[in-house]
């Protein structure tokens, strides 16, 4: 198999799992109890008019099955249907713009910085494996696993914002300021900033750790690292050109799973901090019953699942022809 | 009667066997020690708690004293009661779903690793799909549409946890229904279901069962943050619903740090008892990491 049919057979399967996935989205939120058009149309903070033109566009007289057509017909023109919460703003700008922003910086960062400690953690005590350094880093990490994330916000928050009254309680941006220049603002942002991402970091570095760990673990046992040391090369060089390189692969796909969260965010930590992204949208959906959002933020995420996957699966077979021809 | 017999002492073997290597490893013991001090915490309850956990008992927001050694709630109830009994809830709640997912997500390998073809080929397209959605959003979506309540939160969680041993127990199934073991089975007779019932699932099951419990840690961590945004039952108070009261009262905002660390340390402690014992049954039950 070469590589072009093994890219396009990869991009048949996701596109049908998307298809899946779809239909899914379409039912779960039309099996639920009670009037199903309640969870698009009806709704009283929708004006009559915008509920009555939902009734025509998305054919909810019809029978199911022209409902689903219609979906579809509707999904792919990007139309998602009307915020409840919103008062008949389009999902799409709901979603897309501010929001996902405020996510894509916090978790993109917050993922960059767990992912640069967490492996170099995880190669030193892979080096040093049975030490009780390595001990010591293993139970951490198992302890950070442990800790609900949310609650570990509230930590910070008791600690550092009520006590010693370093960041900020909540919120992106103070509110009621005005600012400057773009600096003030940009500093203001990344103060608070703090809170989430340190929470954010701590709950990710254990996993990222582990992983790695074990990855070099596993590669340590191969003959070419033995030849390797018979070679005489210098710890350093076996360490991060033999060692490390190869353990990175298995990481591939962990970016991949965590590209997932730059679009659902992180509702935990999110919502303690009341950080104005996509993951607090998805709580305030459904304490608010959204459920257009919530439709929306579903397909958003499965298309970013399956995106990331995509890549990271043309990305695996591009670094290890093994894959492509196994 | 005989059969049972034989199989009973291969089941005492093969325990003993087991604890044999498990008792070696300090970690797998303290977290077994960690769990079944919940475990005795959750029975004893009633006989331990000082005050009545759902009465207020005195004014509310105390701090610790000696009459209430972690203070009390917006309502004046003791919270050192309130936490003992919590106990028994997110405990049940874990252990109820996540073994509800593991024998959802079990099955769902078997039958895909054993049957293979399109069965294998539609579950594990479902299975893939659902592994990689980031999981609380997910359940968040299932309980809006389900409503609050315990029994929909263990709902919730199950139906979006399975994907992971589903994963485990395939590729297991695949392995080893390639073995010799399978194929004398089925060469003297066998049926599929039998060979599925008899061979395959005792042998899949070690590997679940530790497998298992990091899905008890997931549960445990899910339960509270579900009834920490407030999808619990407020009459069953679980410790991610003390915590939601906690925050609803403001208790960080005012500084009752006894309102806010407790809760979260018995939370912390109980999912750390089960990753522990994961851990070790890991470095027990997999050779190639004890050779390592």
């Amino acid at each position: 198999m070469g590589f072009k049919e093994y890219v396009a057979r990869r991009l048949l399967s996701s596109l049908v799992t998307f298809f899946l996935i779809i239909v899914l989205n379409f039912f779960i939120f039309r099996i639920m109890p009670g009037d199903p058009t309640r969870t698009i149309a009806r709704d009283a903070r929708l004006l009559p008019e915008q509920r009555e033109l939902l009734k025509k566009r998305f054919g909810l007289d019809r029978p199911l099955w022209d409902q689903f057509i219609l979906y579809l017909v509707n999904l792919f023109r990007g139309d998602l249907g009307l915020s409840f919460q919103y008062r008949g703003t389009p999902v799409v700008e709901v979603i897309l713009g501010r929001r996902m922003l405020n996510t894509f910086l916090l978790m993109g960062s917050s993922i960059a910085v767990a992912l640069v400690i967490g492996m170099t953690l995880g190669t030193i005590a892979a080096w040093k494996r049975g030490s009780k350094a390595d001990i010591a880093a293993i139970i951490f990490s198992l302890v950070t696993y442990s800790i609900p994330t949310f609650w570990m916000g509230m930590l910070l928050i008791l600690v550092f914002g009520y006590y010693l009254d370093w960041i900020p309680i909540s919120g992106t941006i103070t509110t009621g300021v005005e600012y400057q220049t773009f600096w003030e603002y940009a500093a203001d942002y990344l103060h608070h900033m703090v809170g989430p991402m340190v929470t954010l970091v701590i709950s990710f570095i254990g996993y990222h750790f582990l992983l790695m760990r074990n990855s070099l673990l596993d590669v340590f046992t191969e003959d070419y690292m033995l030849t390797a040391i018979a070679k005489g090369l210098s710890t350093r060089t076996i360490l991060f050109k033999h060692a490390m390189r190869n353990a990175l692969l298995p990481m591939i796909s962990v970016m991949a799973l965590e590209v997932v969260y730059l679009f659902s965010g992180a509702t935990a930590t999110e919502t303690v901090f009341t950080w104005q992204g996509l993951g607090l949208l998805i709580y305030e959906s459904v304490v608010k019953q959204d459920y257009p959002v919530l439709q929306g933020i579903f397909i958003f995420m499965a298309l970013a699942v399956l995106t990331a996957n995509f890549v990271a699966d043309v990305v695996y077979a591009l670094v290890d022809p093994r894959i492509r021809y196994g | 009667m005989k059969g049972l017999k034989l199989r009973l002492r291969v089941l005492r073997r093969r325990v003993s066997n087991f604890w044999r290597i498990y008792r070696t490893s300090k970690l797998g013991l303290a977290g077994l020690a960690i769990i079944l001090g919940y475990v005795a915490l959750a029975v004893m309850a009633p006989y331990i708690t000082p005050y009545d956990p759902f009465e207020s008992v005195a004014l509310p927001f105390e701090e610790p004293s000696p009459q209430h050694p972690l203070g009390t709630d917006h309502l004046g109830r003791d919270l050192l009661s309130e936490l003992i009994y919590g106990t028994r809830v997110s405990l049940m709640i874990g252990l109820t779903a996540s073994f509800i997912s593991v024998m959802i997500g079990t099955t769902v390998g078997l039958i895909a690793g054993f049957f293979g073809g399109k069965v294998d080929t539609v579950l594990m397209r479902l299975t893939d799909t659902f592994i990689q959605m980031p999981q609380l959003p997910l359940m968040l979506i299932f309980v809006s549409i389900l409503g609050k309540g315990i029994l929909n939160i263990v709902l919730a969680i199950s139906v979006v946890a399975w994907t992971a041993s589903a994963r485990i127990a395939r590729s297991l199934t695949l392995s080893l229904k390639e073995r010799p073991f399978v194929e004398a089975a089925r060469a003297v007779g066998a049926g599929s279901f039998q060979i599925l019932w008899r061979h395959i699932v005792p042998n899949v099951f070690p590997v679940i069962f530790a497998y298992a419990n990091i899905a008890v840690v997931d549960a445990i961590l899910s339960e509270s943050f579900l009834s920490f945004i407030g999808f619990g039952d407020p009459r069953t108070p679980s410790w991610g619903m003390i915590l939601y009261f906690a925050s609803r009262s403001g208790a960080m905002s005012n500084g009752f740090w006894w309102f806010v660390i407790p809760p979260g340390l018995m939370i912390m402690t109980l999912a750390l008892g089960f990753a522990i014992t994961n851990y070790s049954l890991d470095q027990v039950l997999n050779p190639r990491l004890r050779r390592r």
